[in-house]
């Protein structure tokens, strides 16, 4: 997917969605000892119109429960969500019309999609929900149109999701997004689960619908080389909290933070003459968060860190090139 | 003097029977890997790629599942001609498996050091004091900290990774021959499975153990492999040394499958999609399993199958295709 060039003006426009110091922590039942899992812990971000906006982080980082909040599925225990500057979570809980612009593309299909329904009925049930067709005539041409646009036959309408291989799977999932016209779609590895050459084919689709459309989309992948394929700006989370964000290119052309130059040099690239480089090797796995380290959530498998680190954490700060790029390190600068 | 191979299997041919129905899963597989050297079996779900793992492994005892092989030998033994019991005393110790998922291949009521001991108490008799001596020794090796204390934990008391790292002391415990990786690193987060493949390759070096590794990524195999097969549809499509596939790929299910990758360094404007799905295993294709979505299919390709022949360029490359020379000559003028 090209990202096309950046035509966003960051003073002269609103963010669709803007998400404020967000905090999620599950409460362990009752054999859990001490604090919860403490999943995101302080994450901010905006999404503009037309923009894809890629979160890249290994398991455990909050990147799923992020997503959920985005979306309004969870609550946050503290902080806020916008969608074009009104509030996601009021007390009667996520108003209708706001549910209906922002959507969700689940990463696995098969269990996504209510295995005894139809794909009509599937991609139908939200226009039924918002009442955005009226009969069942209306209902059906709707439908047709939607998986049309996804690349489906409308004849298969009538068929059940087992029917169809994984990439038509994430498709009718992808129809369903779109059948209310939202502004942002928030996509949870929407292609981890499938067949490498059929990844290609679903990214390609997400991109044309961003051209024709002008969707905004979230796109949520531990798979760093299509998070870069698609987004225009890329987030790093690690343990709760964004630790890079930026523009594509800066983030991973000139990576500021320790932990994605570490996340970039370990990924596996399909360059035989590449093999033996030098590479940086994290020791160990990501800390649990159930207890994430003080200061610094990374200083336990970095190899820059000190004292300061262990003590102080560090917050999102311009990086070397400046601009949208920030990272949260102390020693950021010298990182680059 | 001429070493065989450490594994030479020709003509593999697994069948399931399911619902009265024939399901060929893997249609006439040749490998052979040598000494010190890391093969990978690169495919899609459905290729039949974990199927001749387990088949290798003699692990497809089952109702329903019928092996046929014209050969199988395992440093030069014949594994066709040995009886049950002779194969269950070289599985663990001359060959091993590697599997994906650490959490359901450990024993989760055994402590790590039981199960690692069993190995040594099985194949090589030692008591149980020496068994659980060499059991620390293992877990040191493949870097897990404080081994000796360690030792006695259970399965869940270990991250994924580190379960992964007991997997691979199993695996290399006795010293076999051959160790099959069955994506061995696909659970695992980026940083952890750079982590995994390294040890992997560090082990094989050392002590000159044979791999097979089985993978559906592209990057992983171009990390640590030599030479690599390619699989589709049951079938071995592309094989030879790994520069020369990814460099100059003559099948174009190889071909295709490099473009539609994105590259971190240089971001395409669109990735080149291979249209439609990867056929059932049930229902393939006449001809050339892969002429439905290829772009190169002629009439040919619909009706008559490619065998898998030698390229001129030599260097032990074979293909099954009936454009791959134009393919060579293409990329070449």
């Amino acid at each position: 997917m090209a990202p096309s060039p950046d035509v966003r003006e960051p003073e002269a426009r609103e963010p669709v969605l803007r998400a404020v110091d967000l905090h999620k922590t599950y409460r362990g039942g009752l054999l859990s000892r001490g604090g919860g899992v403490r999943a995101v812990a302080g994450v901010d971000l905006e999404l503009y119109a037309g923009e894809t906006l890629g979160i890249v982080g290994e398991s455990g980082c909050g990147k799923s429960t992020l997503a959920r909040m985005l979306v309004g599925l969870e609550r946050p225990d503290q902080g806020e969500v916008t969608f074009r500057g009104r509030p996601f979570f009021t007390r009667g809980g996520v108003p209708r019309d706001i549910r209906r612009r922002v959507q969700m593309v689940f990463q696995d299909p098969l269990t996504s999609l209510n295995p005894r329904m139809t794909v009509h009925d599937i991609v139908a049930e939200p226009l039924r929900v918002h009442r955005l067709a009226q009969g069942s005539r209306a209902m059906r041409d709707r439908v047709g149109e939607l998986l049309t646009l996804v690349g489906l036959s409308p004849d298969r309408m009538n068929r059940f999701p087992h029917e169809f291989s994984g990439g038509q799977r994430q498709r009718i999932g992808i129809a369903r997004a779109l059948a209310t016209e939202p502004d942002v779609i928030v996509c949870d590895e929407p292609v981890s689960a499938l067949d490498m050459s059929v990844q290609a084919q679903v990214v390609n689709l997400f991109a044309e619908l961003q051209r024709t459309l002008g969707v905004a989309l979230v796109f949520i992948a531990h798979d760093l080389a299509v998070v870069r394929h698609v987004s225009h700006r890329v987030g790093v989370m690690y343990l709760g909290r964004v630790a890079e964000t930026g523009p594509a290119a800066g983030v991973y052309g000139a990576p500021a933070h320790p932990y994605t130059m570490a996340l970039l040099s370990a990924a596996p690239v399909p360059k035989p003459r590449l093999k033996g480089r030098s590479r940086i090797m994290l020791a160990g796995d990501p800390p649990s968060p159930v207890a994430p380290p003080p200061g610094c959530r990374f200083h336990t498998r970095c190899w820059k860190a000190t004292e300061r680190c262990a003590e102080v954490e560090p917050v999102l700060e311009p990086g070397p090139d400046g601009g949208d790029h920030h990272a949260a390190c102390h020693y950021a600068e010298r990182a680059s | 003097m001429n070493e065989p191979p450490v594994l030479e299997i020709r003509d593999l041919h697994v069948t399931f029977t399911a619902h009265g129905r024939e399901i060929p899963a893997v249609r006439g597989v040749d490998l052979t890997i040598e000494r010190g050297q890391t093969l990978a079996l690169l495919g899609e779900s459905g290729s039949g790629k974990s199927v001749t793992a387990k088949a290798v492994m003699g692990l497809l005892d089952q109702p329903g599942a019928r092996v046929r092989c014209e050969r199988a030998r395992l440093g030069g033994r014949d594994l066709l001609a040995m009886s049950e019991d002779q194969l269950r005393a070289l599985r663990g110790s001359e060959m091993t498996l590697v599997f994906q998922d650490a959490l359901s291949a450990l024993n989760p009521v055994l402590s790590i050091g039981d199960q690692i001991g069993e190995l040594y108490r099985v194949h090589r008799g030692l008591s149980r004091r020496q068994a659980r001596a060499r059991s620390i020794e293992m877990l040191d090796l493949v870097g897990i900290p404080a081994a000796a204390r360690r030792v006695d934990d259970y399965p869940h008391q270990f991250s994924g990774g580190m379960r992964q790292r007991i997997l691979v002391a199993m695996a290399v415990a006795l010293e076999p021959d051959l160790i099959i990786a069955d994506e061995p690193t696909t659970a695992l987060d980026v940083t952890v499975q750079a982590q995994i493949l390294e040890l992997i390759d560090r082990l094989r070096r050392d002590l000159g153990t044979a791999v097979l590794l089985i993978t559906h990524d592209l990057g992983v195999a171009a990390e640590v492999s030599d030479r690599v097969a390619v699989m589709y549809a049951g079938r071995i499509v592309e094989r030879g040394e790994v520069e020369a596939i990814y460099d100059l790929p003559a099948h174009p299910y190889t071909e295709a499958l490099l473009a539609a990758i994105p590259d971190l360094d240089t971001p395409a404007s669109e990735l080149r999609a291979i249209p439609g799905a990867p056929p059932s295993p049930a229902e393939t294709p006449p001809g050339c399993s892969f002429a439905p979505r290829c772009e190169r299919a002629s009439e040919v390709c619909v009706t008559t199958r490619p065998a898998l022949t030698p390229l001129r360029t030599g260097a032990g490359r074979h293909t099954a295709c009936h454009h791959s020379e134009e393919m060579l000559d293409g990329a070449l003028a």
